[in-house]
């Protein structure tokens, strides 16, 4: 039986909406404003100093028609997510499951990996310039120690996404952090219980740790395409996007159309297709996500096993 | 996670100018701008009560931003009832700039290179230099001023500039048994150099070259070579930007690359020649003044030379400037005049240690022509005689997007010709 929740009167009524009032008026202000207004740029030729113009779709057909840039730019991005998104989860998981021990200290290790995640991105790419350089960089250093001659990462066309690949796996200690919780919250009895049934260490992974975080890695999943996508700072610090536009990502060329070029209805048009993608994708996993995501209590999953 | 910050930006920056826009008119509009005043009266004298404030814009940032400090501070002294704003923009310089113009909120007066995208913004400066002959600009380098010009219109004043010279170690020239080198060498003798000079063993290299150059900085080597981007009156690229002179003098630094006598630097954060020869590893670098100073505290025994010479062709030199101008919208413009003009006057560029002066008589004065490390700036200089390929298209942004696509790839070593006829191709539809 369900009860009816009280209808809340008067000063009652308005109470909650005046504590998130100050949120809801950012976000109208920042967030769902400007959003709607780079929508309306988005249909104009719009050079910031200069006529203002309207021209309809002119926009989204020059970019797919007239932009090789934009091709380029989006194809580095492409490339980009399939190498992060797989390796970000796994070298993630795998970290979780590894801090999840139950060992002296892990409490260290756990500040230690969290630790890139704190600082900024600018400072972060600092230090990877200087571990990148080809002649004076430590990987490399590090790599002749084993007799290994390291490319000029930066400045190779077919090492330069590489390197950004490696640097963005480095800031992943918040993801790490959740998918702890996730692992946290499977309950030991089941661990036990399989223990008393002879499963090993990988049964136990296959068959309770996966399904039971899963819910946890739709959530890193959808994120991490997200900001695959969304990629910037990196090239933009480290390699301007070159050499060659190799890592000239789409969020670079949007950029660059914005605030080096002042188009801004291009630029409006380049982020509303992004947007397009990244609605798109998230749709797709959700939908997949029925297949593989296990929800303890789900009544669907309960009916099958029954 | 990251917002994708492009959209957000473009959209936040949009609210912004909306928001500037309706702040700017209700501001209280000073002195009247449209007054025909001439420059000789200072119109905030006659303001005693009331403090008049002038937004002055620069690109700096340090010991550079320090100096323009203090210059607007003793033009506060010598104009009581003044407050000069120093707006410091950095990196934002144009963003921010583009920004107040959209909004119609500009800062007074501002550090300006790019008068093709500016001027029409800009307040013509022929008239007050006219009717002011306090400005002297006379003194001023005339290769400096045609840096200023566009249509025709004198938009701003030098403040500061700089030409490029080849900075060269003299300690690993001596090591190496190399002769140093002197005004009237050729690229011949700067390859052999490099060439000597490169010791692998020691990660020592004898140049140093730019993955992504600037095209901007380019031009005097293909102007030095005979040829051009583009054509002197702006309206053709093909056998220009394609010709076998500019291949040829693009070619010299990615040979220099591909044979390891130069190292390849990255562009942005990554490991810069600059560093490299403030730690000994480099024995030439081209460069501009701005890194001198921090040279010599690097205790590094250098000497600076013109730019090599093509056999019987004439050097070119390309100016890196830093000039001032006015706001169109200004609303104190014979204020803003007032400062420009203390900002270009001899007591000021005295003042400006980190770039080289612009007027002839600090110069001579200080005998900085005379000096050999300051000598090969000046001498460049009296080789600006071209005009830089922006300001003779307006397109010149877009067309400059292909060229630096094939610039870079010359420099990772692919083939110049074919990329350059490439680039000409893609930028023929900007032409019409």
């Amino acid at each position: 039986m369900t009860v009816q929740p009280k209808k809340l009167k008067g000063r009652a009524f308005l109470t909650p909406y005046l504590f998130i009032l100050p949120w809801i008026l950012g976000f109208l202000a920042f967030t769902l404003g400007p959003m709607l207004f780079s929508l309306v740029m988005s249909f104009f030729d719009w050079p910031v100093v200069g006529e203002v113009t309207f021209v309809g779709l002119d926009n989204y057909v020059n970019m797919f028609t007239d932009d090789p840039l934009f091709w380029q730019s989006l194809w580095v991005t492409i490339k980009f997510a399939l190498l992060f998104v797989p390796l970000n989860l796994f070298i993630a998981l795998f970290l979780a499951m590894m801090l999840n021990q139950k060992v002296r200290g892990s409490g260290f290790f756990r500040t230690v990996f969290y630790l890139p995640s704190v600082i900024s991105g600018v400072a972060l790419a600092m230090i990877w310039a200087w571990v990148y350089d080809g002649e004076y960089g430590i990987f490399n250093y590090l790599l002749s120690l084993v007799g290994i001659t390291g490319p000029n990462w930066l400045n190779d066309t077919s090492w330069a996404l590489v390197a950004m690949v490696i640097a963005s796996l480095w800031g992943q200690g918040s993801m790490v952090l959740i998918f702890l919780a996730g692992l946290k919250s499977i309950p030991e009895s089941l661990y036990e219980a399989a223990s008393i049934d002879g499963a090993g260490a990988v049964q136990k992974f296959f068959r309770i740790t996966l399904p039971m975080v899963s819910p946890t890695i739709l959530f890193n999943l959808i994120m991490t395409i997200i900001s695959a996508f969304q990629q910037l700072s990196l090239a933009l610090l480290l390699t301007g996007g070159g050499p060659l536009q190799s890592t000239y990502f789409y969020a670079m060329f949007a950029y660059d159309n914005a605030f080096k070029y002042f188009k801004m209805g291009y630029a409006s048009a380049n982020s509303w297709f992004m947007f397009v993608i990244i609605l798109v994708l998230t749709f797709l996993v959700f939908k997949t996500s029925g297949k593989w995501v296990y929800y303890e209590g789900d009544n669907r999953r309960g009916g099958e096993e029954a | 996670m990251k917002k994708v910050a492009s959209k957000w930006m473009a959209a936040g920056m949009a609210l912004l100018l909306a928001v500037a826009a309706g702040c700017s008119q209700a501001q209280p509009s000073g002195t009247d701008g449209t007054s025909s005043n001439t420059g000789t009266t200072t119109p905030a004298s006659s303001d005693k009560k009331e403090t008049v404030t002038l937004r002055f814009a620069t690109w700096d940032t340090d010991q550079m931003l320090k100096i323009q400090q203090d210059i607007a501070k003793q033009f506060e002294q010598k104009n009581p009832g003044v407050k000069v704003q120093v707006e410091a923009y950095a990196d934002g310089f144009d963003q921010k700039l583009v920004a107040a113009f959209g909004a119609k909120n500009p800062p007074d007066v501002m550090y300006m290179w790019d008068f093709p995208t500016y001027n029409a913004s800009l307040e013509p400066l022929d008239e007050y230099v006219k009717k002011d002959p306090s400005v002297a600009i006379d003194d001023f380098y005339q290769g400096l001023l045609n840096y200023n010009r566009f249509d025709g219109k004198l938009f701003g004043l030098p403040a500061g500039f700089s030409t490029r010279v080849v900075f060269y170690n003299k300690k690993l020239f001596n090591e190496a048994n190399v002769p140093l080198p002197t005004d009237n060498w050729t690229w011949d003798d700067f390859k052999s150099a490099a060439k000597q000079l490169t010791v692998r063993d020691k990660k020592q290299y004898g140049f140093a070259v730019r993955s992504e150059p600037d095209t901007y900085d380019l031009q005097q080597f293909v102007w030095s070579n005979g040829s051009s981007f583009i054509s002197p009156d702006g309206k053709a690229i093909e056998g220009y930007m394609n010709s076998k002179e500019t291949a040829e003098a693009l070619q010299i630094f990615s040979d220099l690359a591909k044979d390891k006598s130069a190292l390849l630097v990255g562009g942005k954060n990554q490991q810069s020649g600059n560093d490299l020869f403030k730690a000994g590893k480099l024995a030439m670098y081209d460069n501009g003044v701005w890194s001198l100073e921090s040279y010599k505290k690097a205790n590094v025994d250098f000497g600076t030379v013109v730019m090599p010479q093509f056999p019987g062709k004439p050097g070119k030199g390309v100016i890196a400037t830093s000039s001032v101008s006015i706001a169109k919208d200004s609303k104190n413009k014979e204020l803003a005049w007032e400062f420009l003009k203390f900002f270009v006057s001899s007591d000021a560029i005295k003042m400006r240690t980190s770039d080289l002066p612009v007027r002839i008589s600090v110069v001579q004065e200080k005998k900085l022509d005379q000096d050999p490390l300051y000598a090969p700036f000046y001498k460049t200089l009296e080789q600006s005689t071209d005009t830089p390929a922006f300001l003779l298209n307006p397109h010149w942004n877009e067309i400059n997007r292909n060229l630096s696509a094939a610039v870079n790839a010359i420099m990772m070593g692919q083939n110049a010709e074919e990329l350059l006829n490439k680039a000409v191709k893609d930028s023929q539809k900007f032409l019409k």
